[in-house]
C-alpha cells in the first residue's frame, strides 16, 4: 500500500514539476486534489470495512430482559477467536480447500503455461483464435459457468454422463468424494485462460535477440521455451500462483452454486461458505472473526510463498 | 518489470485479503441502544393528519398488480412495495439495522421468532382492528405470528398446508391403493421397486429442512417451547426420531431417490421420465407439476397425507405472514392495509392468481377458485384437500429463534446421513445442538428438553 501511495506520489510530483513551468498552484493542494479519487473510495470501501469487521470481531452478544428482551453487543476479547479455533467445521473447510489448491492450482497453472507457451511459438498458426479461444471461459461469469457445468455434472440431464455410461463407466460427479473435484474442474475451466494470458503477455515482453542468441548457441525450441522463456516469465508466475492461493481460500461461486444440486456440498464446504451460514444465522460477531481469520491465513499464505519463491528465483 | 509485478501483487493480496472481510462488514449488528428495558409498549394507533405513504416488501410476484388495486382505491394511504426476493432476510436484516426498515415486510413463520429476537417487529395490538383480525385467520397461523397471543406482530397471509401428489396411473397400474398412513407408503414403496427397481415412490431431499420440518410438525414433534423465562429445545424426541427412522429405512432400502434437490431441474427430469411416483407437497406446490411437468396432466391426484396413527393430522412447509416493522408509526394505516391485503376476497384471488398464494385467511379457502376442479388434477377439487389438512395441523407448533442455522446444520447431518455417514437421527442430534449452540452465541436463554 505504501509502495502504490510513494509511486503515486512521485507521478503526481512530475505533473506538478511540469506546471510549475506554467506558475502553477500550490503543490499540497495539486497532490491532495490527485490522490482523493483513489483514497476517498479506498479508505470508505476497504479500510473502514476491514476495520469494522475487526472490531465487530472482539464483540459479544448480550442481553437483557428474557426471551425477546434486547440484545445489545459488549466487548469480549478473543472469545469469537476462541470459537472459530474450536470449530470443527472451520478446520475441516480448511482442510478441503488446502486439498483443492494443493491439486487445482498446480494442475490449473500448469496447463494455462504450457498453452501461454505454444501461442507464443513461431510454429503455431491461428494465434489470434487459439488465444480468444483458451481466454474465452474468463469472460463467462463464475456463476454461469458453475450452473452450465453443474447441468453437466447432473445425471438426469447430463449428455457428457449418458455418453460415460454408454462405455461402460458410472460416473457421479456429484457424489460425496467426487463432488469437490467437480467444483475444482469449474474453477480450473474458468481461470486458466486469465492465467495463461498474464503469462503470454509476460512472454511477449521477452526481447527478440534472447532467442536469436540462443539459436545462435544451437539451443532448440524446448530448450528455449524451458530454459529462458519460463525463467523469464518466473515473476508472472508467481504472480498467478498467488492470485489463485487468494482465489482458494476464497472459494464460494462453484460450490454455492453445485450446492444447489447436490447435497453433498455443505453449508461449511469451504470457509466462506461458513462465514456465510454464521452471517445469514445473525452471528455477526463470529462470522466476522472467521473472515478475519481467512484473511490471515490468506496473508501469511500469499506472503509466504511470495517470500519462499523470490528469494529461489533471486528476484 | 519485477518492481511492478511486486506492487500488482501486494496491491492484489491487500485487495483480496479486504474482500473476503469487507463482505462482511455490509451486514453487522446494531450498536447497543443501551435501553436494557423488556419490550417494547404497544405503540400507539393513531390515524395521522393527512396523507401517508407506508413502504411494503415482499417476495410475491404480481404483488404491484394487487398493491396498485388498493392504491387506486385509497388516495390517502399509498402503498410503495419493492420485490426482495433476491435476498430476502439479508435485505430485511440491513435494513433493520441501518434503522430503515418499510412500515411492512414479509416474513416467513419460521423466521419470526428470530427477526422478534432481532426486535425487528413492533407490537400492533393498540389497533383494535388489529387484535380483532384473530377471528380472520387458520388458528395456527395467529398463533405463530401473535407468539401465543402475546401481541400482534404480523398479519398470516399465506400457508402449506401439506399433501400427498400421487401419480394415479402409476399406482394403477402396479394395483396399489392411495397410501392412508406411512406404514402402507412404506410398503407401496417396496413393491414399485419391485416391480421396477428404477421406480421409486418419491425423492428425499436432505438439503430440505422446510420439507422436513414440515413431516415433524405432522408427527406433532415439538421443536421449541418457552417457559421459565427460558427456550425448551425439544428438537430430539420421540417423535422427530420416528420420522428420521422411518425415512432412514426407506433410504436403506434404497426405496427412495437422495440425489435430487427439491425444485430442481434434475427433480423435474426425473418425474418427467415416469421415476418417481409420488410427491409430498404443500399447497402451492400444484403450480409446479401443472407448470413444469404439462405433459402429465390428467395423471396426477392429491390426497391428503398418509398419517402416522389413525387420526388425521398435517403439517404445514413455507408460507408467510406480512410484519409490522419496527419503526413503523403509521400502525393505523398499516393495520389498514394489512387487513385488507390479506383477508379481502378480491385482494386474495389476485395473489392467488398471480403469486400462487394460499390464503391463510379463513375466507380465502371459499374463494371461487378454490373450490372448483382443477383441471390438471382431473378436475378434482384438490383445494378441497388443502383445506382439510390446513384444518389439521397442531396449532401449538413454534419455531426456533435461530431457526436458520438450525436448518443448516440438520441439512448438513441429513446430507451425510443420506450420502452413508451416520443415520438420520444423528440429523436430529445435530439440529438439538445447534439450537443450544446458536442460541447460546446470540445470549438467547435456552435449556434442553422439556
Amino acid at each position: 500500500m505504501t509502495d502504490i501511495a510513494t509511486r503515486a506520489t512521485r507521478v503526481v510530483a512530475t505533473t506538478g514539476g511540469r506546471s510549475r513551468h506554467n506558475g502553477g498552484g500550490p503543490r499540497a493542494g495539486t497532490i491532495a486534489a490527485f490522490l482523493l479519487p483513489f483514497f476517498l473510495p479506498f479508505v470508505l470501501f476497504y479500510l473502514v470495512p476491514i476495520a469494522y469487521a475487526v472490531w465487530q470481531s472482539f464483540l459479544v452478544v448480550r442481553r437483557t430482559g428474557g426471551q425477546y428482551g434486547t440484545s445489545y453487543t459488549a466487548f469480549g476479547g478473543f472469545e469469537q477467536y476462541v470459537q472459530v479455533f474450536q470449530n470443527t467445521e472451520f478446520w475441516s473447510s480448511i482442510g478441503r480447500i488446502g486439498l483443492f489448491g494443493i491439486v487445482q492450482v498446480p494442475v490449473m497453472l500448469f496447463v494455462a503455461l504450457i498453452i501461454a507457451l505454444l501461442l507464443d511459438t513461431p510454429l503455431l498458426k491461428l494465434k489470434g483464435f487459439f488465444r480468444i479461444t483458451a481466454f474465452m471461459p474468463y469472460a463467462v461469469p463464475g456463476v454461469i459457468a458453475a450452473i452450465m457445468w453443474s447441468f453437466l455434472y447432473s445425471p438426469q440431464l447430463s449428455p457428457l454422463v449418458d455418453l460415460l455410461k454408454a462405455i461402460g463407466l458410472q460416473p457421479d460427479f456429484l457424489g460425496p468424494g467426487a463432488v469437490l473435484w467437480s467444483a475444482a474442474n469449474v474453477s480450473t475451466w474458468l481461470w486458466t485462460g486469465y492465467n495463461m494470458l498474464i503469462m503470454f503477455s509476460a512472454l511477449q515482453a521477452i526481447p527478440q535477440e534472447l532467442y536469436e542468441a540462443a539459436k545462435l548457441d544451437g539451443a532448440s525450441n524446448w530448450a528455449i521455451a524451458w530454459r529462458i522463456k519460463v525463467p523469464i516469465i518466473a515473476p508472472s508466475i508467481i504472480l498467478t500462483t498467488v492470485f489463485s492461493i487468494i482465489g482458494t481460500l476464497q472459494l464460494y461461486a462453484e460450490p454455492a452454486v453445485l450446492r444447489q444440486i447436490s447435497s453433498n456440498i455443505s453449508s461449511t464446504f469451504t470457509p466462506n461458505m461458513l462465514a456465510y451460514a454464521v452471517a445469514s444465522g445473525n452471528n455477526y460477531q463470529q462470522a466476522a472473526a472467521i473472515s478475519v481469520v481467512i484473511a490471515v491465513i490468506t496473508f501469511v499464505l500469499s506472503f509466504g510463498f511470495m517470500r519462499l519463491t523470490s528469494k529461489r528465483a533471486g528476484l | 518489470m519485477s518492481n511492478t509485478v511486486t506492487r500488482i501483487r501486494l496491491a492484489g493480496v491487500v485487495i483480496a485479503a479486504a474482500a473476503s472481510t469487507a463482505g462482511l462488514a455490509a451486514c453487522s449488528s446494531p450498536t447497543p441502544s443501551g435501553d436494557a428495558s423488556a419490550a417494547a409498549p404497544a405503540a400507539a394507533c393513531e390515524p395521522a393528519k393527512g396523507n401517508v405513504t407506508l413502504q411494503y416488501w415482499n417476495t410475491v410476484p404480481g404483488m404491484d398488480q394487487v398493491v396498485a388495486l388498493w392504491n387506486k382505491n385509497n388516495p390517502n394511504i399509498q402503498v410503495e412495495m419493492k420485490n426482495i426476493s433476491t435476498d430476502q432476510y439479508g435485505i430485511i436484516g440491513n435494513a433493520l439495522k441501518a434503522g430503515k426498515a418499510p412500515e411492512l415486510a414479509q416474513v416467513g413463520y419460521d423466521q419470526l421468532p428470530s427477526l422478534r429476537t432481532q426486535d425487528a417487529f413492533v407490537d400492533a395490538s393498540a389497533c383494535a382492528d388489529a387484535v380483532a383480525a384473530k377471528s380472520k385467520f387458520v388458528p395456527w397461523t395467529w398463533s405463530q405470528s401473535s407468539f401465543g397471543d402475546t401481541g400482534v406482530f404480523a398479519f398470516p397471509q399465506d400457508t402449506g398446508p401439506m399433501a400427498l401428489f400421487v401419480r394415479s396411473d402409476i399406482f394403477k397400474k402396479h394395483n396399489l391403493e392411495v397410501p392412508k398412513t406411512w406404514d402402507e407408503y412404506a410398503a407401496d414403496a417396496q413393491k414399485l421397486h419391485d416391480a421396477d427397481p428404477n421406480l421409486s415412490i418419491t425423492f428425499f431431499d436432505p438439503n430440505n429442512a422446510e420439507f422436513f420440518n414440515g413431516l415433524l410438525w405432522q408427527n406433532n414433534a415439538k421443536m421449541y417451547g418457552y417457559s421459565g423465562d427460558k427456550w425448551h429445545v425439544t428438537v430430539e424426541s420421540d417423535q422427530s426420531k420416528q420420522v428420521a427412522e422411518y425415512w432412514q429405512k426407506l433410504i436403506d432400502a434404497k426405496l427412495v431417490r437422495t440425489d435430487l434437490a427439491h425444485g430442481s431441474t434434475p427433480m423435474y427430469a426425473a418425474y418427467q421420465k415416469n421415476q418417481i411416483a409420488s410427491y409430498i407437497g404443500a399447497a402451492w406446490g400444484y403450480s409446479m407439476f401443472r407448470d413444469n411437468l404439462p405433459d402429465q396432466s390428467g395423471k396426477w391426484s392429491i390426497v391428503p397425507m398418509p398419517t402416522w396413527g389413525s387420526s388425521a393430522a398435517s403439517g404445514d412447509w413455507g408460507g408467510s405472514t406480512v410484519a409490522f416493522m419496527k419503526g413503523n408509526t403509521h400502525l393505523y394505516e398499516s393495520v389498514k392495509f394489512n387487513s385488507w391485503l390479506n383477508s379481502d376476497p378480491e385482494a386474495l384471488a389476485m395473489e392467488n392468481k398471480l403469486g400462487g398464494l394460499y390464503p391463510a385467511a379463513t375466507a380465502g379457502l371459499e374463494l371461487p377458485a378454490l373450490s372448483e376442479g382443477v383441471p390438471y388434477y382431473n378436475n378434482e377439487k384438490i383445494f378441497d384437500v388443502f383445506a382439510e389438512s390446513s384444518k389439521n395441523i397442531d396449532t401449538s407448533f413454534a419455531w426456533g429463534p435461530t431457526q436458520k442455522t438450525v436448518n443448516l446444520a440438520l441439512q448438513d447431518a441429513l446430507a451425510k446421513a443420506a450420502a452413508g455417514d451416520g443415520k438420520l437421527t444423528d440429523a436430529i442430534s445435530a439440529a438439538q445442538a445447534s439450537a443450544l449452540k446458536s442460541m447460546q452465541d446470540l445470549a438467547i436463554p435456552a435449556v434442553a428438553g422439556n
